[in-house]
């Protein structure tokens, strides 16, 4: 990867009246890379996204798109990005290929009909160039808006929550859509709650919290250093305290109806776990054991499950 | 220019399919024609300029501002901010294709006079008329862009846009004569904006002339229109209040 920076964030804070959505936040994202944004609702994912769009002017620090200053030249940063938002609202009562249209001449790109066409066929909404954009389903309306996004071809792509709205099938193929953007070099910059989403896409992550970055780094080089231990899984109702106490497990957890077992010595967690369920008189079910993922480095960092535990 | 070309013509394209707002730009001023031919189709001389001016000021203060407010509350003005597209371009865009519209509204009005009611109408009279159409029309306009600044909702604007309507439509000599006034609001009319626009266009068209107020009246316009743009560009708003 080359070292050159297309986006700079440096010291941000931004505030939406008295609330600070986001604290210091510095951040540089490479040429070529796939970058993730991690966190929980309300982290001030969209604000960062805000202040390089230039959507959003931060209260202090300074946010730079390819080197140029987003409140200096908002427009020559604007014309370098390609943009899709969290919440979709192109033009009403526009078809899909006369949007894709305007948005290029937005950026005084010009598409003849071949071009968009093409375009189309890459997020396979041909068949719906002469549609009107609020009749197609929610999952071709978020191809849409990622199509709309590209269609100035720009260098640098920033996607919120690209596959919120999709079932699991077009969730994957939007993954291969953006790898697709990154093979053609260009820069993408994606923020995302799920967690095998990141780890599927992004060469680095950001994990923010509460308006900080806690964490930035590769996702297995964030697994690494936090030398977690494996994890434990297994569908059985017990007392967190009890399990928590027993030996060999550094942490417990629920989600959903899973027990999750933060352990280094599976092998003693795992008589230990039997013989409390036993005296409960309790059935274990599914016992698993995985290796740790991002999930973990989340829960960890951001110490929401974790912080019962103190 | 290309790009201004391609995007009024979106703009355009949003105006001819939004059904509600295609009923409420040209069935109605058609239906207003036959409600008021209805009532007093003996006035029609009068009445015709009067509802020219009293659609445009409708038009002007509260649909002229509809779509833009739309586009304002669904999140299309901020899509559209994170585009190097300049404000100064969307806006003017917006405000060719809805001056064309109100243009238009006026020419439906002026037909629907000269064929049903027998309202007559010359070429002199309609060029002098045209003209000063258009003039109140950017008033209203101006004055319906600060209502939309101020309004926190598309709702409210309408609500604020509906109230000083029907204000000025009962006080500003289109349906009822001046001289049935009090005398105290008879001394106020002629400094509010609808009254002089009335006054300018009714002459006009009836009588292809100026009356004797046109230029301080013109001037008064001018001011409202100016003014009003100021504000309007102070106050615009990508997003909605929160
Ligand atoms: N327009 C706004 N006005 C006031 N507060 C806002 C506004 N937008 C966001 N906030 C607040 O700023 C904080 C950060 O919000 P932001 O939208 O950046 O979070 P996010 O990480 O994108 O969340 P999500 O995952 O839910 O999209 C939140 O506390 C939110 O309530
Ligand atoms: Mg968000």
């Amino acid at each position: 990867m080359s070292q050159e920076s297309m986006i700079n964030i440096n010291n941000v804070v931004a505030a939406y009246g008295a609330l600070t959505a986001l604290n210091d936040v510095s951040l540089n994202v490479q040429k070529g890379e796939i970058f993730g944004l991690l966190g929980p609702n309300g982290a001030g994912k969209t604000t960062l996204l805000a202040c390089v769009e230039g959507l959003h002017k931060p209260k202090q620090g300074e946010t730079l798109v390819g080197g140029i200053n987003v409140q200096a030249d908002s427009v020559a940063t604007k014309r370098q990005l390609g943009i899709q938002l969290q919440k979709t609202a192109l033009l009403d009562d526009l078809t899909v290929a006369e949007l894709v249209k305007v948005y290029a001449a937005l950026y005084e790109v010009y598409l003849t009909s071949k071009e968009i066409d093409v375009l189309l066929a890459r997020f396979d909404l041909v068949e719906k160039r002469n549609t009107l954009a609020r009749r197609l389903s929610g999952g071709q309306q978020q191809r849409l808006a990622l199509a709309v996004a590209i269609a100035n071809d720009p260098q640098i792509v920033l996607l919120d929550e690209p596959t919120s709205a999709l079932d699991p099938h077009a969730r994957r193929a939007m993954w291969d859509i953006v790898r697709q953007l990154h093979n053609e070099g260009r820069t993408i910059v994606l923020t995302t709650h799920a967690m095998e989403e990141a780890e599927a896409l992004c060469g680095r992550v950001a994990i923010i919290d509460r308006g900080r970055i806690v964490a930035c780094d590769a996702p297995s080089a964030l697994i690494a250093r936090l030398k977690l231990n494996p994890m434990l899984k297994a569908t059985v109702e017990l007392p967190l305290e009890q399990v928590r106490a027993l030996p060999g497990v550094s942490a417990a957890r629920y989600t959903g109806e899973h027990l999750e077992v933060e352990t280094a010595r599976p092998e003693a967690a795992l008589t230990a776990l039997h013989e409390l369920a036993a005296r409960l008189d309790r059935s274990i079910r599914d016992v698993a054991l995985r290796q740790p993922n991002l999930e973990d480095v989340f829960l960890k960092l951001t110490g929401r499950e974790l912080a019962e535990q103190n | 220019m290309k790009r201004f070309i391609i995007l009024t013509k979106a703009m355009t394209l949003m105006y001819l399919r939004n059904g509600y707002v295609l009923f409420w730009n040209f069935i109605f001023p058609i239906l207003l024609m036959f409600i008021y031919g209805a009532i007093m189709s003996q006035y029609m001389d009068y009445m015709t300029p009067g509802v020219i001016v009293l659609n445009a000021l409708s038009f002007g203060l509260v649909s002229s501002s509809t779509m833009m407010l739309e586009m304002r509350e669904k999140g299309v003005l901020r899509r559209l901010q994170a585009t190097p597209l300049p404000a100064i371009q969307l806006i003017g865009s917006y405000l060719l294709v809805n001056i064309v519209i109100g243009v238009l509204q006026s020419s439906l009005i002026i037909v629907a006079g000269a064929l049903l009611y027998k309202v007559p109408v010359n070429i002199s009279g309609l060029l002098l008329a045209y003209p000063m159409i258009l003039f109140g029309l950017l008033a209203f306009m101006a004055l319906g862009g600060v209502i939309s600044g101020v309004a926190a909702k598309a709702g409210a604007a309408t609500a604020v846009g509906m109230t000083v309507y029907f204000l000025l439509m009962f006080i500003s000599d289109m349906i009822f004569p001046l001289d049935m006034l009090p005398a105290w609001l008879r001394n106020i009319v002629p400094y509010l904006p609808a009254y002089p626009v009335a006054q300018l266009v009714r002459s006009a068209m009836l009588d292809a002339s100026l009356n004797p107020n046109w230029l301080s009246q013109m001037a008064l316009l001018a001011a409202y229109g100016i003014g009003a743009t100021l504000i309007a560009a102070k106050l615009f708003r990508w997003e909605p209040k929160a």
